[in-house]
């Protein structure tokens, strides 16, 4: 058959040199003129004549092959001596290369070497399926016995490529990765270069690492110590260089989107032309040099570039400084002291230099001032800093800072809760004109972003339901809706517990309303009488003398129907209301009085005991109560109202005199609360602990946490444990 | 369709699918490319390559054993199953056998290379050496004083 003469091959017997002569034409034809193509026969006869050299049983002649090893137990497999004829023909291939490389330069000697590289691999890949048989029979026995330096024939001749031409090349000067280096220098300096040339090679340098003990693996470290290692020491120099100079050149602003652009580059370059695993490190460094080294230099323009609100410089220097991790913090310290002094600065031009214009400050003003300095340090800290929790975190402190302590303030620490709750109070009245035009909620959700900062919450609820009080009695309140949204905003702030008693105020209201309905039908008036737990209400009967007055004339001509109506009785809410229970009775008792009226008995009797002494009421049985159609007093006006107290002081005084009350039972509710929890604690801790369990609500002073501690003692809910001085327990 | 010429010269044109159950020649159709010249088996014999084309022609489309992957070579090497279509087909005589598994080798053919060897496994299974040496038609060249050492040394394997 002709196509078979056409490639007349050595007999099956034939001995090695003729064997490998005819190999070695072959080998070379593909190694070096693979384009000019192979026929089937010629790669069949190759492959069979590889074959059957490895499949004869002769018995290897060692004298034709001194370099292998000899000595092998077990049977003899022919294949040695293919592959050292192998080794010798990659070695000559190569040598050539090197001769012809040893002149070339910089991008030449890339182009060169990615040339014979493409050659070079395509061609081994042929010569490794055509020695299949060598790999599957030979090397593998040999591998299988655990031989070193034996591979299949494709990593045979990486393993050459790299002994024998590429660490040729490499040798001291680094020429290879050198040339490299150069055409990346001339990229950063803005020149366009082939990058699929710096691919082809740098991917070479990966493809020629070999694990020895895993073929199957690719090692990385012929890449790293000739390639990855210079190329980071000359990035380093690099953007070391061109930082430093920029900067003498250049505002820091300028700096800033130079680095961000170079950051993005280098990453985009990991992308183009490098191996993955060299982005860390790559990234790293030109953070180091980029960021790092001049970190202090932008530390120091931050506050330039707050007091001019330049946002997108500030962006940039918070993502380029978030890239190091000591890079954010002094950014937030410098950004806390700035929010501060923006803060009193506000406060303080409202407030002015006359110090009398304190106590005169409007709420609105104040509070708007506040709201002020919050939107738009929080609006950099969304824009600029991504809303980090860092930034965050100064912006509220510095906000708790100026809320309470300012130029408006002084050292009193109620006067914010005061002027917010206020404020608030403002805006829950009817004809009040943001109500009108319709961002009532907004104003409210604004309210609430001062309300979080205030460090004293009971003394803003003390005042708030003052205010509230008054607003539900004067019937002056925007709308039900309105107050419900903000108590439940304030629940939500502050707990359930925080706005129990502000809801049972509409409670109160609600009662009332029943209440009345009796007399109201009776006397065919249209006023309204409110029957109120003073205990919530914070008034004293009399807080409110125009409603009264009202009351007062109605009542009065209730009591000259009902009891001859002869005088004038002035009473206060609750009296009134006990009264009332008599338009219908003549005779009841304590626990009827008590459910009519929503008074609790303790204070029930109080409210009765001047009824009882002026003879309008007798009691003549325990807890019965009668009405006495005989009353007479020489007075016409008969004042039954009498320990009400002089109450001309000024309303915060005396909402501050609540508070301090109502904290004293906190405090004490809480140790006891504590105490009960943990059965015995220390001084030290238990302070500390009822400190923190307080401080959502006001800020307690030590000497007030003392002062209750020893009201327990005293009450004996706790006890001082036996030997110690400072060890207390809990009373069950 | 590819065309193979075996040594004898005798010509067999089989679907390309069927010829590439052969590494050898699927690994040269993707080197060289695909062409009408003729590929030529210089090792194998019209007779025993019918035989093997046979084989290739009942297996097409299965999936081939990739080349390194050790598991599964480790469990094909521990059956000694033989399917039945495979059994009969291997039913041949002993020089045909010998053909076919050095067929096998030469196209690199694995699982056909495999039905062989384990046949001729199951054939020395459970008879004595010098059953063996009946059976392959194998002269005894040990000294007898080599066999006793040899005897000796594998007298733990001895079926007792």
């Amino acid at each position: 058959m002709a196509a078979l003469n056409q490639y007349p091959m050595p007999a099956p017997t034939a001995d090695l040199a003729t064997t490998w002569a005819f190999l070695e034409e072959g080998v070379d034809h593909i190694m070096t003129k693979l384009q000019t193509g192979v026929s089937y026969s010629k790669y069949m006869s190759l492959y069979t004549v590889a074959y059957n050299y490895c499949t004869s049983s002769k018995m290897p002649t060692n004298t034709s092959s001194e370099q292998s090893v000899a000595g092998r137990s077990g049977a003899n497999l022919m294949g040695s001596d293919l592959y050292n004829n192998l080794i010798r023909y990659f070695v000559q291939h190569l040598r050539h290369l090197r001769d012809h490389s040893d002149t070339l330069q910089n991008e030449l000697l890339l182009r060169y070497y990615a040339g014979e590289w493409d050659r070079y691999t395509t061609g081994a890949n042929y010569i490794n399926r055509l020695f299949t048989y060598l790999n599957r029979h030979w090397v593998k026995r040999e591998r299988d016995e655990g031989r070193k330096g034996v591979y299949p024939v494709y990593t045979l001749a990486l393993v050459q490529w790299r002994a024998n031409f590429f660490l040729h090349i490499q040798g001291k000067q680094s020429k290879l990765a050198g040339a490299i280096l150069r055409l990346i220098e001339h990229q950063r300096n803005g020149e366009t270069i082939d990058q699929g040339l710096v691919k082809k090679v740098v991917d070479s340098f990966v493809s020629l690492g070999i694990d020895e003990t895993d073929l199957n693996k690719a090692s990385l470290d012929n890449y790293k110590e000739h390639f990855e290692i210079p190329f980071l020491s000359a990035t380093e120099a690099y953007y070391k260089h061109e930082s430093d100079s920029f900067l003498r050149e250049n505002t820091v602003s300028d700096y800033l989107e130079k680095s961000e652009e170079r950051l993005k580059e280098e990453e985009d370059r990991v992308e183009r032309y490098l191996h993955t695993t060299t982005r860390k490190l790559l990234i790293n460094k030109c953070e180091h040099v980029l960021v790092r080294a001049h970190a202090e230099l932008m530390w120091e323009s931050f506050q330039s570039l707050l007091d001019y609100d330049k946002d997108e410089d500030l962006q940039r220097m918070y993502s380029l400084l978030s890239r190091i991790p000591e890079g954010l913090e002094p950014l937030r310290r410098k950004f806390e002291e700035h929010v501060k002094r923006a803060g009193l600065a506000a406060v303080a031009k409202l407030v002015g230099t006359d110090t009398a214009a304190i106590d005169a400050l409007d709420p609105k003003a104040y509070v708007d001032a506040l709201l002020e300095v919050h939107t738009k340090s929080s609006d950099t800290v969304n824009r600029s800093f991504k809303g980090e929790a860092g930034f965050v975190a100064s912006l509220d402190r510095a906000c708790r800072e100026f809320v309470n302590r300012n130029a408006a303030t002084g050292v009193s620490s109620s006067r914010s809760p005061e002027l917010l709750a206020k404020h608030a109070d403002a805006l829950l009245r009817k004809n009040n004109k943001v109500a009108e035009e319709g961002d009532l909620e907004g104003a409210l959700n604004r309210v609430m972003v001062i309300f979080k900062y205030l460090e004293e919450k009971d003394v803003f609820q003390t005042f708030y339901s003052t205010k509230l009080s008054k607003r539900l009695i004067h019937g002056v309140s925007a709308s039900d809706e309105a107050e419900a949204s903000m108590i439940s905003k304030l629940k939500e702030a502050c707990g359930f517990e925080y706005t129990n008693k502000l809801q049972r105020m509409f409670t109160d209201m609600s009662l009332s309303k029943d209440l009345t309905d009796s007399f109201k039908e009776r006397m065919e008036q249209n006023t309204m009488i409110w029957t109120l737990t003073s205990a919530l209400w914070c008034l004293d009967g009399l807080i409110v003398p125009t409603d009264i007055q009202l009351t007062y004339d109605r009542f009065q001509k209730y009591y000259q129907r009902s009891i001859q109506g002869k005088y004038i009785l002035m009473t206060s809410a609750y009296q009134m209301a006990v009264l009332l229970q008599y338009n219908t009775n003549d005779t009841l008792s304590l626990d009827e009085l008590a459910a009519a009226t929503n008074i609790g008995k303790d204070l029930l009797t109080q409210v009765l005991q001047p009824l009882v002494k002026s003879r309008i009421l007798i009691n003549e049985e325990t807890d019965q109560y009668d009405l006495n159609p005989h009353f007479k007093s020489k007075k016409i006006r008969v004042n039954l109202n009498q320990p009400i107290k002089a109450e001309v002081k000024a309303e915060s005084t005396d909402v501050l005199k609540t508070v301090d009350e109502d904290r004293k039972y906190v405090i004490q509710a809480t140790i006891v609360r504590i105490m009960k929890a943990r059965k015995t604690m220390k001084n030290q801790p238990l302070i500390q602990e009822v400190i923190s369990q307080i401080s959502q609500r006001f800020t307690p002073k030590i000497p007030d946490i003392k002062k209750a501690i020893d009201t327990l003692l005293e009450k004996e809910y706790i006890e001082r444990v036996d030997g110690t001085r400072d060890t207390f327990a809990y009373v069950a | 369709m590819v065309l193979l010429v075996t040594s004898d010269n005798e010509q067999f044109v089989v679907d390309k699918d069927v010829a590439e159950r052969s590494v050898l020649i699927k690994n040269m159709l993707e080197d060289v490319g695909e062409s009408d010249q003729p590929i030529p088996l210089p090792n194998v014999s019209s007779s025993v390559l019918k035989k093997v084309l046979e084989y290739c022609e009942h297996h097409r489309g299965e999936r081939l054993p990739t080349t390194d992957s050790e598991s599964q070579d480790e469990t094909r090497k521990r059956t000694t199953d033989i399917s039945e279509w495979d059994q009969k087909f291997i039913s041949v005589d002993q020089e045909m056998l010998f053909e076919i598994i050095l067929a096998a080798n030469y196209l690199d053919i694995k699982p056909l290379l495999d039905v062989g060897c384990k046949t001729v496994a199951n054939m020395i299974k459970g008879k004595t050496p010098e059953e063996i040496r009946k059976l392959f038609n194998i002269v005894n060249d040990f000294t007898p004083e080599e066999e006793a050492q040899i005897k000796k040394e594998n007298e733990w394997a001895e079926d007792r």
